[in-house]
């Protein structure tokens, strides 16, 4: 049956086509379209374990003729929905591993810094996105941003073009070598530190990364407490890898809270570099997926929203309904959820989706929840009531707001979209933007990636 | 736990209840957000239970933790 008409893009040569979602009796909903050069696709986009149509909450879909010309024609146009909530800057093209999957898929050697673009020119580009994008909190990406000495001063330039907050996007290897180095980000202002944390056991990173990687991602994170500045993991969850190790990390989040703000989950997407994709400019890179069909490296069976929220919910020992979506970004593009974390790491739910508001949230209420709840707050004394005892599910405003504060953990996810389940009614309202030499793109339609024809 | 009062009635006796026409008396009451209580000391009607929430508290207290729990 189908329940959503939409648009998306031929997988293969990324025209613009009409697509559907269709539901079957199982509740399984895909994604349909077809292709006159290249043949009929369909990719999973929800498993059926939660409610669709309550999740989803029926919003607006594309009206006749919308979204016509997206993406080919992006940067940002008056068709686009959503402002910027946070706008991410890719500040080099060089890294210090090698990993299977990367979005940027950058040039994978730490050697050369003079292929960097110069800081004068970064400068430029920090003070035109804050004035163009009202402000955002500002993504410094790669590659691998701390390859850059220059980075503490790069975060003191967003700061003072106005950025409401910066963060920076790391493998976390030099955060855990160098001390000094964090320190000099802290004293420049860096509020979040966005680290990739894909699992609490090394063969997790062995698989995914190239070699075990847990250690070094401790001591980036007692490093970054250290400093005050925030640390929100970010776990790339590929079934089969680490798909059973989500309760693990929500307990390694709880007993590293406060140096540990929250958990960004981020389920695998098919784009930039994954095993066995072909890139948009035919090289293969290698590997193949050993899971049931596959178009360019692609499994048919996709790891979807709803199956990491019954997955999560399962592993922590929590119910789905603690999840809502965006009140910003389509429902489709992620959730969130807060808990207070009690003595011993057990975890309170502050969330609920019957709290959800159906209201339409702006991207600056969207900037200022994630930077709330991802930067470290200030140090303060621990109310007389906390100081010996349990948390009371009882307790006074002051305690409340101390504990939301100081005690409290957001585990949220963003759903990146690939050229099989593109849908331009999620492209339009998403608030998750590259910047790119004076243009502005979502961040799904700037990485967007085809897959070889079969 | 000890109830924390945010606010004094001064003096006390002055509100009065417009539905039942008596004075208003010190009383536990109970801000309630998921299975979270906020227990207070508010003025209270003795005889219908109304609870009277002064301006100070809704706009500061109350309005700072509704803020700190304002969805995405």
């Amino acid at each position: 049956m189908i329940i959503r008409r939409t648009r998306s893009v031929c997988p293969v040569c990324l025209k613009n086509i009409p697509a559907v979602l269709e539901q079957e009796e199982n509740g399984r909903i895909y994604m349909s379209k077809t292709c006159a050069h290249h043949g009929s696709f369909r990719a999973l986009i929800w498993q059926g374990g939660m409610d669709f149509t309550a999740w989803s909450r029926g919003g607006a879909a594309l009206a006749e003729g919308q979204g016509l010309d997206c993406p080919g024609n992006c940067g940002l146009c008056g068709e686009h929905e959503s402002g910027s909530c946070c706008v991410l800057l890719e500040v080099t093209d060089r890294c210090n591993l090698h990993c299977r999957y990367c979005f940027a898929d950058p040039k994978c050697s730490a050697a050369d810094p003079s292929s960097d673009p110069a800081f004068e020119e970064l400068e430029g580009q920090i003070r035109d996105l804050a004035e163009r994008c009202g402000q955002p909190l500002l993504q410094l990406s790669g590659g691998e941003p701390t390859l850059r000495d220059d980075l503490p001063e790069l975060v003191r330039a967003a700061r003072s073009a106005g950025c409401s907050y910066v963060q920076v996007n790391t493998n976390g290897i030099r955060l855990a070598q160098d001390p000094g180095y964090v320190q000099a980000l802290a004293e420049a202002g860096l509020d979040i530190v966005f680290l990739q944390f894909d699992g609490t056991r090394d063969e997790i990173y062995e698989q995914l990364r190239g070699r075990a990687l847990l250690q070094e991602k401790i001591r980036a994170i007692e490093n970054c407490g250290r400093a005050g500045i925030g640390v929100t993991l970010v776990p790339t969850v590929v079934p089969g890898v680490n798909d059973r190790d989500l309760g693990d990390l929500v307990r390694f989040a709880a007993e590293h809270m406060p140096d540990v703000r929250g958990i960004h989950f981020q389920p695998v997407s098919y784009f930039g570099r994954i095993p066995g994709n072909r890139v948009a400019e035919g090289s293969v890179v290698g590997g193949s997926d050993p899971r049931g069909s596959t178009l360019g490296g692609i499994p048919e069976e996709r790891y979807t929203l709803d199956r990491l929220m019954t997955d999560l919910a399962e592993q922590a020992g929590f119910s789905t309904e603690v999840f809502q979506p965006s009140r910003c970004d389509h429902p489709l593009c992620g959730f969130h959820a807060q808990f207070l974390v009690r003595p011993g790491g057990r975890l309170k739910p502050l969330t609920n989706i019957s709290h959800s508001s159906p209201e339409r949230g702006t991207a600056r209420d969207n900037r200022e929840y994630v930077g709330r709840h991802w930067r470290r707050p200030e140090e303060e004394a621990a109310p007389a009531v906390l100081r010996d005892s349990e948390l009371s599910d009882e307790m006074d405003f002051d305690t409340f707001l101390y504990c939301l504060r100081h005690r409290s953990l957001t585990l949220s996810a963003m759903a990146f979209q690939d050229a099989m389940n593109l849908n331009i009614e999620r492209l339009h309202r998403c608030t998750l933007h590259v910047y790119d030499r004076g243009q502005i793109f979502p961040f799904c339609a700037k990485y967007l990636t085809a897959v070889a024809e079969i | 736990m000890e109830e924390k009062n945010y606010y004094t009635i001064d003096p006390e006796g002055k509100l009065t209840c417009m539905k039942c026409g008596i004075p208003l008396i010190k009383g536990k009451a109970k801000f309630m957000y998921l299975d979270n209580g906020f227990p207070v000391e508010l003025p209270v009607c003795p005889q219908c239970g109304f609870v009277y929430v002064p301006e100070e508290l809704a706009l500061g207290k109350v309005a700072s933790v509704e803020r700190a729990l304002e969805d995405k």
